[in-house]
């Protein structure tokens, strides 16, 4: 190989790992990234049990259940529709009735959602960002309640 | 003042900072070939260090000095054309003056615009240290929270602080002081009306079963107080012994010296109660005199127990009798009295049911109840 | 006091732009004076910036609630550490200490940049006064911290509960070390293509400065994750959070940076290639400073959020970005590029390390801003979180850890591969062992861990193999290798002991991930619980009361295996009633490397209480691994090529003392 021929098959080796690492990035962002949804958005789309999203809203008033040992079960509402949620572990310090919640998990076989973690809005001034677009989008959400 | 010769200092010394530069001596700088000069024959000795460290091996260490070798050869070749000139010209004076002009100007131009330099530092420590007569209410109570907090058995200190509590709304701490004023100081009529206004404002203007007993241990020291009097009327008035209520006041407007204070209000109070409130005197579901003539003589934890059957039969009566106005907001008005907020908020909610949640009397209930303090939800 | 700050504030704002026009001009028109002007500029310019954060410490320190932000951020009865630490535990703070960094390392350059060419230097003060005339505006236009309030209220609102923390006072400041220590990268590179000439001294002066910023980055780094191990409660110590994915990028650049400007100081090669990733480097701090204090990321962390400040950020961003990518394309033709070199060489390892870790940059820049640009074009709301990282960014780590190892051991322009992969044969065999051994022996490991171990092990070994061949251990006489050993440059020590930091950190996530137990149980005062062979049992809660919270502590007994207790693990929820917050923390026992980890739930109606215990085995070593790399950056630093720039017109006696050994 000349020297010319060197260089340029290094380069096309560089190339083809750029293209190899792009598309794994691609086809990485189609598969692992979840989505987010609204109660009210479920009613449109399918999400079939198993894939993973994440669900948020707020905590419905009177609906948290403490069952036996760390599991809980509540209801994420956005005051149009709500979904059952249960949830094996501790609960965010913040986690409220009332409050803003994203749950990331699965639906499981019988509609309710499984989520494998939790978290509440993190200080007084702050609601989780997508329950607050959400939630104004729909007109349930005033700015400044407290 | 201090602070503006601060600040000319300042920005004296930052003027400076770019004067004399601008005005001082040349040095000699050595052209940029020098310094790459230096760094490669840094290199060389490096390798030769590397070599006799053995941590490469000799034939590349040939090659490597060649290679800075050739390196030392180019830098020679491409010689800067010609050094700097240093003839300062007209445009560079231009702008070292505008320079040395824009940092005063736009310094002062931009603090003036953002900074409050009237205001004085105020840590917390000296504000409550600095002579009272220059301090804010709000500082005078800090402080004497702060000496309170380090001597707790100063009896004074409570009795000063308990009116102010009092005069900025902090009735529950009102009600601390002056009951540790009490305790410490002893009993005065002045001390323990005080206390009855407190524990009845911090009830929302409620006199409480509590507030009462502050009023008349009040009474007991001095018959002529007349905030305890008063409240005495109020709280009468509250539990619907309107006539009561009114002939107690009248009692008190005879005694009154012409330039009390009190006059108006009882006069003001009086108005309020008016006819209606004499002509619809004989209170019903009230308890009879013989009951409160009883509860005086009772126990603390008796009475309470007292207070709260009567209540309860208060809220039967309305469970069958849901149409009573009067009875709804009683009944409400003693749930907050006993601090029970839920039951109150509970009972707000069927009164509002009973009439229905658009008629007239609902809003008047919910009214009422945030005049308590009772909401209809959290 | 508090004005006195607040006009040296403006006064240092004043400065930077005179230190940003005039040496610039200066270098143009080859006028000394104007040049010369740079140095003394910048030196007081962060004299005045200290006094500015002096004040606003002294406002914090004695609760002047005559000051807004001291008002927002801070509460007469919190402990005095946490008074201080509260100067920057806010953004307006925050942003001070950003440029309070920026103008020290600025008069770093101005005092001990004497030996730089006038120009460079000129060029790269002015850069520096440029980065620093933008943040200094940006503080006095949107996040001013000497806002004052008239009449001043008489108590604070209490600085975030979560932020009340010895770990997260140091790591602000070790990240922005590091954040903008890269900004002395960036204004060298700028210098650079502004004078159209790459100094010989330039890749001396770049170096020592990306490991300055790259040490206190990986401190950073490793703190805020520790951090977030005990003080969010989760047990989780990374969690690909866009905040802090916005701290790794800058650091897995600069990574590469450091290695690219190795291959630029010893062999003039990677010239622009260097540049570029000097830029970028820099670029990426200046986002990640954008996407934590713009507030457009939800995120775990509580920081200001405030859309004005974004925008004004999201501006200096696209000027400095844009601007300096601009000036590379217009400039980088007239650089002359640097010498030629074999595929299989160090230069040649140190170009694949490059493209891994560039290309790995490249994937978490997209796994972080993905959803942004998402939501920004569709308004659709995706969440990229570890699945995503663990496709994309693993891949990408492993072969280049694979390859760690042989780098130091090949020669410069043309290695030997046989020759290096002989003398790690050692290092190999015990990497095999090591996965045999995890494999084979320890209940319940996957491949991937067992694969996990021995990668970690072998980056160990290759460190250590580095060390003994460099020395001669094994080829000569142990008391000459020894007496080699003593003598070797420091840099070598350097570069051993950052791959065994890598290779320890490895390790602890490893075993931690692979190995860690889990158990979430609610318990009765009384009950014991089993974990991974350590027997707990719950004592029960008891209310505490401490300066500014009370708390909940349940109190847990390890109890040993003679059935005595063998120490106590306290885990707390707590409560600050000034921002009716409540935080948990957590109880953690570090036993060797391994620890204990438990954090308490809500209690039950029925007296019991959720418990959430983990057993984390050699979890310590994660960040343990990263105070070596740290170690190792600092011991580079210390050698004494690093620190000679070019004419040494006065001797250097640091440099002196070097020479002697």
């Amino acid at each position: 190989m000349t020297r010319k021929q060197k260089r340029l098959s290094v380069i096309l080796a560089g190339l083809a790992f750029l293209a190899a690492a792009t598309g794994l990035t691609f086809y990485a962002l189609g598969q692992k990234a979840s989505y987010f949804y609204m109660p009210a958005d479920l009613a449109t789309a399918s999400v079939p049990p198993g894939q993973r999203i994440r669900l948020g809203g707020l905590v419905e008033k009177g609906t948290i259940v403490r069952g036996q040992g760390a599991t809980v079960a509540f209801s994420v509402t956005d005051k149009q529709k709500s979904v059952k949620v249960t949830y094996t572990g501790i609960l965010p310090d913040l986690f409220r009735e009332e409050q803003g919640v994203i749950t990331e998990g699965t639906f499981g076989p019988d509609g309710v959602f499984v989520a494998d973690s939790v978290l509440a809005k993190h200080d007084e001034r702050y609601m989780p960002k997508e329950v607050a677009d959400g939630l104004k989008a729909k007109g349930v959400w005033q700015e400044s309640t407290n | 003042m201090l602070f503006w010769v601060i600040a000319a200092i300042l920005t004296l010394g930052a003027s400076l900072a770019v004067l004399l530069p601008l005005t001082g001596g040349m040095k000699g700088a050595s052209p940029a070939g020098d310094h790459d000069l230096e760094v490669y024959r840094d290199q060389l000795s490096e390798l030769d260090r590397d070599m006799a460290r053995g941590l490469i091996q000799p034939g590349e260490a040939e090659e490597a000095r060649a290679e800075i070798g050739r390196r030392i050869l180019r830098l020679g070749a491409v010689e800067q054309p010609g050094a700097a000139t240093l003839k300062p010209s007209r445009s560079a004076r231009l702008i070292a003056s505008v320079a040395v002009l824009a940092v005063p100007l736009l310094s002062w131009g931009l603090y003036g615009m953002l900074g409050s330099p009237d205001l004085p530092s105020q840590p917390l420590a000296q504000r409550l240290a600095k002579n009272p007569a220059d301090s804010s209410v709000d500082e005078l109570v800090a402080r004497a929270e702060a000496h309170l907090a380090a001597n707790p058995s100063d009896g004074k200190g409570w009795d000063v602080l308990a009116p102010i509590y009092l005069r900025l709304q902090r009735f529950p701490d009102a009600v601390t002081a002056y009951r540790n004023a009490i305790r410490l100081d002893g009993d005065s009529a002045v001390r323990q009306s005080g206390l009855g206004e407190a524990i009845a404002s911090a009830a929302g203007g409620i006199v409480s079963a509590d507030a009462q007993q502050a009023f008349e241990a009040a009474l007991k020291l001095d018959p002529a107080n007349a905030k305890a009097n008063f409240y005495l009327g109020v709280g009468l008035s509250q539990e619907g012994r309107k006539a009561e209520a009114v002939a107690a006041w009248q009692k008190m407007l005879g005694q009154l010296p012409p330039d009390s204070p009190w006059r108006n209000a009882v006069q003001q109070a009086l108005a309020e109660a008016g006819g209606p409130a004499v002509a619809d005197a004989a209170p019903t579901n009230g308890p009879d005199a013989q009951q409160v003539e009883a509860a005086q003589q009772m126990s603390p934890q008796d009475r309470q127990a007292m207070i709260e059957t009567m209540v309860a039969g208060l809220d039967d009566k309305l469970k069958q009798n849901p149409r009573d106005e009067e009875g709804w907001m009683r009944l409400i008005r003693s749930y907050v009295v006993l601090g029970k907020a839920d039951q109150a908020r509970d009972a707000l909610g069927r009164a509002v049911a009973a009439f229905g949640a658009d008629s007239e009397q609902a809003r008047k209930f919910t009214a009422f109840a945030a005049s308590l303090g009772v909401t209809a939800t959290e | 006091m508090v004005e006195t700050g607040h006009f040296a504030l403006v006064l240092a704002f004043a400065l930077s732009l005179v230190q940003m026009l005039v040496p610039l001009v200066g270098a143009r028109t080859g006028n000394q004076r104007l040049m010369a002007v740079g140095g003394p500029v910048t030196v007081t310019g962060f004299a005045l910036t200290a006094l500015s954060f002096a004040a606003l410490a002294s406002a914090y320190a004695g609760s002047d609630f005559s000051v807004a932000s001291v008002w927002e951020n801070s509460h007469s009865l919190q402990p005095m550490i946490y008074k201080i630490t509260g100067t920057w535990g806010n953004h307006e703070g925050s942003m001070l200490l950003w440029v309070l960094i920026l103008t020290f390392f600025g008069a770093l350059v101005a005092v001990f940049g004497n030996n730089l060419p006038a120009t460079l230097k000129a060029n790269v003060l002015a850069v520096q006064g440029m980065i620093g005339a933008a943040f200094f505006l940006f503080i006095l236009a949107t996040s001013n911290p000497f806002i004052r309030l008239n009449p001043a209220p008489i108590e604070g609102r209490d600085l975030n509960p979560i932020l009340q923390d010895l770990g997260l006072a140091i790591h602000p400041p070790m990240l922005y070390l590091g954040y903008v220590g890269f900004s002395i990268c960036f204004s060298f590179s700028v210098a650079a293509l502004i004078e159209g000439r790459i100094d010989a001294s330039w890749a001396r002066w770049v170096r020592p400065w990306t490991l300055v910023a790259w040490m206190f980055l990986t401190g950073g780094i490793a703190m805020g994750s520790y951090w977030a191990y005990y003080e969010l409660g989760w047990g989780g110590f990374w969690f690909w959070d866009p905040v802090e994915n916005a701290s790794f990028m800058p650091w897995l650049a600069g990574t590469a940076l450091l290695h690219s400007a190795i291959v630029m100081e010893k062999r003039s090669a990677l010239k622009i290639w260097t540049l570029l990733l000097a830029i970028l480097t820099f670029s990426l701090s200046l986002l990640g400073t954008f996407l934590v204090r713009s507030g457009v990321l939800t995120s775990v962390h509580a920081f200001a959020t405030d859309p004005t400040r974004g925008v004004f950020i999201l501006c200096i961003l696209t000027l400095f970005i844009g601007g300096s990518l601009t000036l590379f394309a217009l400039r980088a033709s007239t650089l002359t590029a640097g010498g030629l070199f074999h595929p299989i060489s160090r230069e040649g390892a140190l170009v694949l390390n490059n493209l891994f870790l560039t290309t790995a940059t490249a994937t978490v820049l997209v796994g972080t801003l993905y959803p942004l640009a998402l939501e920004a074009l569709t308004g659709g709301k995706i969440s990229v979180g570890a699945p995503f990282f663990d496709l994309t960014f693993g891949p990408l780590m492993l072969p280049l850890l694979a390859i760690v190892p042989f780098g130091p051991l090949l020669a410069w322009k043309r290695g030997d591969v046989i020759a290096a992969s002989q003398r790690l044969m050692a290092a190999f065999a015990l990497a095999i062992a090591a996965m045999l051994v995890t494999g084979l022996f320890i209940d319940g490991a996957s491949v991937f861990a067992a694969l996990g171990v021995g990668l970690a092990v072998w980056l160990v070994a290759g460190a250590l193999t580095d060390l003994a061949v460099k020395s001669g251990f094994g080829s000569v006489a142990p008391a000459v290798a020894l007496r080699r050993f003593a003598g070797l440059p420091r840099s070598v020590f350097g570069t051993a002991l950052a791959h065994l930091g890598l290779g320890l950190t490895l390790l602890g996530i490893v075993g931690t991930l692979c190995f860690g137990t889990e158990k979430i149980l609610s318990m009765h005062p009384g009950e014991t619980v089993e974990l991974s062979g350590h027997t707990l049992r719950f004592e029960g809660l008891s209310p505490q009361k401490g300066p500014n919270f009370t708390e909940d502590r349940g109190r847990f007994l390890l109890m040993g295996a003679d059935g005595n207790a063998d120490g106590e693990i306290a885990s707390a929820k707590r409560f600050y009633p000034v921002r009716q917050t409540v935080t948990t923390e957590s109880g953690i026992r570090t036993l060797g490397f391994s620890q204990l980890y438990l954090s308490l739930g809500d209690e039950n109606k029925d007296g019991s209480v959720v418990v959430r215990l983990w057993w984390k085995p050699l979890v310590t070593l994660i960040w343990g691994g990263g105070l070596v790399m740290m170690a190792g950056a600092a011991m580079s630093l210390l050698d004494r090529r690093l620190r000679v720039g070019a004419p040494a017109k006065r001797r250097n006696p640091a440099g002196a003392l070097a020479d002697s050994t």
